[in-house]
């Protein structure tokens, strides 16, 4: 099989993240965790069945953010090449780099793309179902597991409350992980500065396409809720209870 | 293009909860645009004629029964009869496949991960990006597809629609095998509590295993499931499926009570809730430092008296 | 990347062996058993430190990877302590089979994930290091760090210290008797980096080397003359492992430095009216043979009935967080059904003492976990060394 999977990275949560100007300005990037889950995936795949990996880390062209130490990651945890594509501007909208992957992808004959299925800052929708629609493939998200089976995939997708669906899905095709079949694998330090050293990771660039539509008008933190501390007797302090799941919306 | 759409989600012919959480705000958006509030849903067998909005349009096959490739194509005909200004869907494994899938066809923007919609000329909306840590305040020109999370909303009860029946045939869809539906995979011993809005976590203050019913029924009764500390674990009252924390899961429930629950940091370090309310009859307990509301009592005293009340709610 | 082959997997091993001090003498190996025989985990491993050697000597390494027993060691040195031949069991045979499982990708999860934190930000807790000084603010005297100017001594806290909410109270109590001492001290603050004592135990030697050079230039920004600190695995790294590295300075246990002080501190004690006992943590006891200060310091308390465990000084039962135990705690439940740390706080708990002190950090979150085990809540009390001076001095 001939698997392709994206990692894009994100702002480091652990860290802060500024808003300055209406743009966000984060200290540090971090891989994309479910985009990892998906370059897993595809490792274990070519283990099972055999082929090729690619993985393609997508960066915005100005910022801070570091896909090489991600994409050695991957090539130390078994992927066959890895591809830095810089996009031309600087995107928030997945639809735009949707349109950009797809025409990117044109004749590349991958028989699975795989992405994370979701991104701590995809708010703009995700770039799985987008993609597909551009490519003309089939897709489906939630994806825990993958089985070959002659021209087409065995998945099982999360369906929420701890419910799998199994589908069969056509190939070629893009599915959206949401973990892989076994935990992320280990990579020693010394291993990864190793092939750090010595990796080879392909550039190219991405032509983003203008759409508008969607925009952000603002970015802010949320309020802190003070604790609230409920004092009083058991009946009070029940009804009390019942108002806070209301509240949230649990009642 | 005024009405507001909400993309029904049903599993096993059983309309999903969300459903009705997006149908209260969609019969509130109506409310302002002077439109309708209508469902669409597809499936076979399904009871729709009291969901709570104007029209309903219910599209039932055999090969509608389970979620494949041909919903997205059924929606996306549906979508463009309906020509909505606002739809809704649930920010879950159906409802983002569907979502993102027509908003593209249709070329309507999108907004994800959100928990606040709005309309006016345009419509606007609140994602809760970044894990929550930053919210973004989005503007979708004109039309919108808002992919909600759960628990957003006031979900609404009943309603008496306008049902518009259609078969596969009427709206010239054949099928297809793009994606084929093969079977359902229960969880097989345990439930995976990870994937609960709400969980009811105990901890060494619920005492011993003959008190965890109590904790279990009042999980059932919020819709949730039940979780622990360790120690409850590795006294066996639980599994440790169950387990919350460093050498347990990390979970991320709307809802996190905890029962009991000093909250030491190796349990901390896994509670990545929205909202934690604690039980504990130490107000100095650590838990409280990371709870939204905190009651300082004996969980024996407060559990039972919450369980009737709720009951008597719920009749 | 996985190791292709049994022999590859050999090669890689007596390569580490090779790098490690008197590596070589595992060939010395009598076969005796003191080893087993000693180990806290020795009933329930299928492959004691004797049978590790066998198993690399009869080229089965995989068999003993796949057994899982490279895991079910907290480094607590007993085996290496009565070794005959002194083999370095706990820093050699040990870790580098460890790392086999590293290069193989599949530690167990909950040390994996330590690991991959501590990689990237440099303490295992996923926190930023930004925050590494933040409990600066919850004491009301000024604390100055390294690199604003020099001191005479330089504190380390690390990461149990810094971060976690129990242990930062350890922290605490050791910043303020400096201050009452009128010590000159500063921290590294922001600068310091898990020491990494842990992260050489699990067998990640590669990630410790990075921490070391890192930390060494920390402590290049301006003089000091000693180090003291609270980590009984920091202070056994600084003082035995760093110097590898060209780091040269005086490292005191604060338990040391206590001792060191203790004539001034006499004359501040007042009385605390208590029955104490205390726990000889493995890398302040057994591994560098600090029995007397600390039991000095308890002694010198007015008021304290000191009493001692069954076990005690080099025979003392370890408390099971030491080399990475603390991120193998589900692991290590899998094999056993107690824990050597609720064995150890029933122990302590015979003794009738209303407190017991330890003088390791790890000590402190496994102790008070072993106390909720085992319903002894309320009836002892966990403290460190450092807290009962303290307490003893306001």
């Amino acid at each position: 099989m001939k698997i392709c999977a994206i990692l894009r990275t994100v702002p480091d949560l652990v860290e802060e993240i500024e808003v300055i100007d209406d743009e966000i300005e984060p200290f540090a990037y971090i891989a994309n965790e479910r985009d990892e889950h998906a370059v897993e995936e595809a490792v274990i795949l070519k283990e099972r069945y055999g082929g090729s990996v690619d993985v393609i880390g997508i960066v915005d062209e100005d910022s801070e953010e570091e896909i090489e130490e991600p994409l050695a990651m991957a090539l130390a945890k078994g992927a066959d090449r890895a591809i830095k594509l810089t996009m031309s501007n600087k995107s928030y909208r997945r639809i735009e780099q949707a349109k950009a992957l797809a025409e990117y992808f044109k004749d590349k004959d991958y028989d699975l793309i795989l992405t994370g299925i979701q991104g701590i800052d995809a708010f703009t929708g995700m770039l799985g179902p987008m993609l597909s629609v551009y490519m003309e493939l089939p897709f489906t998200g939630y994806v825990t597991s993958v089985e070959a089976e002659d021209g087409t995939v065995k998945v099982q997708k999360e369906l929420g409350g701890g419910l799998l669906g199994e589908f069969r899905v056509k190939l070629p095709a893009i599915l959206g992980i949401v973990s892989a079949e076994k935990p992320l694998r280990f990579v020693p330090l010394a291993k990864l500065r190793q092939v750090m050293k010595k990796a080879e990771i392909e550039e190219d660039e991405l032509e983003i396409p203008e759409f508008e539509g969607v925009q952000v008008v603002k970015y802010y933190e949320p309020e802190k809720p003070e604790i609230v501390l409920l004092e009083g007797e058991p009946e009070e302090v029940a009804d009390k209870l019942i108002e806070a799941f209301k509240e949230i919306g649990v009642l | 293009m005024k009405d507001v759409a909400v993309i029904v989600e049903i599993i096993e012919s059983t309309i999903q909860d969300i459903s009705y959480e997006l149908l209260g705000k969609a019969k509130e958006l109506a409310s302002q645009t002077g439109g309708k509030a209508v469902a669409i849903a597809m499936g076979n067998k399904v009871d729709v004629s009291s969901l709570p909005c104007d029209t309903v349009y219910y599209i039932e096959d055999d090969a509608l029964e389970n979620f494949c490739s041909l919903h997205v194509k059924v929606l996306s005909k549906i979508v463009q009869e309906v020509n909505p200004k606002v739809i809704l869907a649930g920010n879950t494994s159906i409802g983002t496949d569907l979502a993102g899938h027509i908003a593209v066809e249709l070329n309507i923007p999108v907004a994800s991960l959100c928990n606040k919609v709005s309309v006016n000329e345009n419509v606007r909306a609140t994602s809760l990006a970044y894990g929550g840590k930053l919210l973004v305040d989005l503007e979708l020109k004109e039309r919108g597809v808002i992919l909600a999370n759960r628990g957003s909303f006031t979900a609404a009860t009943e309603g008496s629609p306008e049902v518009k029946k259609l078969s596969l045939s009427d709206i010239g869809i054949e099928a297809d095998n793009e994606i084929e539906f093969i079977d359902y995979i229960k969880p097989e011993e345990d439930v995976d509590i990870s994937k609960f809005d709400v969980l009811v976590s105990v901890g060494r203050g619920i005492g011993g295993e003959e008190n965890i019913d109590d904790a279990k029924e009042l999980a059932e009764l919020l819709g949730g499931e039940i979780s622990s500390s360790r120690p409850v674990v590795d006294s066996e009252w639980l599994p440790k499926s169950r387990q919350v924390g460093r050498s347990g899961k990390t979970v991320t429930p709307n809802l996190y009570l905890a029962l009991g629950i000093s909250g030491a940091s190796e349990h901390l370090e896994g509670v990545k809730a929205k909202n934690v309310i604690a039980i504990n009859t130490d107000p100095d307990a650590p838990i409280f430092r990371v709870s939204r509301i905190g009651a300082v009592i004996d969980i024996f005293d407060v559990i039972p008296v919450l369980i009737d009340k709720i009951k008597e709610i719920k009749d | 990347m996985e190791l292709e082959s049994e022999s590859e997997m050999l090669e890689t091993y007596m390569e580490r062996l090779s790098e490690i001090q008197d590596g070589e003498k595992y060939k010395q190996c009598l076969q005796c058993g003191t080893c087993g025989g000693s180990c806290p985990y020795g009933i329930v491993t299928k492959f004691t430190p004797r049978k590790m050697i066998l198993a690399v000597r009869a080229n089965i390494i995989d068999e003993l990877l796949e057994s899982g027993a490279q895991w079910l060691c907290t480094s607590c040195y007993s085996c290496s302590f009565r070794c005959p031949s002194q083999i370095p069991l706990t820093d050699g045979i040990i870790p580098a089979a460890r790392e086999l499982s590293l290069l193989e990708g599949n530690p167990p999860e909950e040390l994996a994930r330590a690991l991959m934190n501590t990689a990237r930000y440099g303490n295992p807790f996923k926190e930023s290091p930004k925050k590494r000084d933040r409990w600066v603010k919850e004491v009301d005297f000024e604390i100055k760090t390294l690199a604003d100017g020099p001191a005479d001594v330089l504190f380390i806290p690390e990461c149990f210290g810094a971060y976690h909410r129990r242990c930062k109270e350890v922290t605490k109590a050791m910043a303020e008797i400096f201050n009452r001492l009128g010590t000159d001290f500063a921290i590294l603050g922001r600068d310091e980096k898990c020491i990494g004592d842990s992260n050489r135990l699990s067998g990640e030697f590669g990630l410790f080397e990075e921490l070391v050079e890192k930390n060494i230039k920390a402590m290049e920004k301006n003089p000091f003359s000693r180090i003291v600190t609270i980590d009984a695995h920091a202070f056994h790294s600084l003082r035995s492992e760093y110097p590898r590295f060209g780091f040269s300075k005086p490292v005191l246990h604060h338990s040391e430095f206590l001792a060191e002080n203790l004539e001034t501190l006499k004359e501040m004690f007042s009385e605390l009216e208590y029955i104490v006992t205390y726990h000889d943590s493995c890398y302040v006891g057994r591994r560098n043979g600090i029995y007397d200060a600390p039991r000095d310091v308890i002694r010198a308390i007015p008021g304290v009935e000191f009493v001692e465990m069954k076990r005690i000084k080099e025979n003392a039962l370890c408390c099971g967080g030491g080399g990475g135990g603390v991120w193998l705690d589900s692991f290590i439940k899998e094999f056993m059904k107690e824990r050597p740390a609720e064995e150890r706080v029933r122990e302590a708990a015979n003794t009738g003492a209303d407190i017991l002190v330890t003088s390791c950090i790890l000590d402190i979150p496994m102790f008070e976990d072993a106390l909720k085990m085992t319903g002894l809540e309320g009836q002892i009390v966990v403290k460190d060394i450092c807290e009962l001076v303290l307490e003893a001095i306001r």
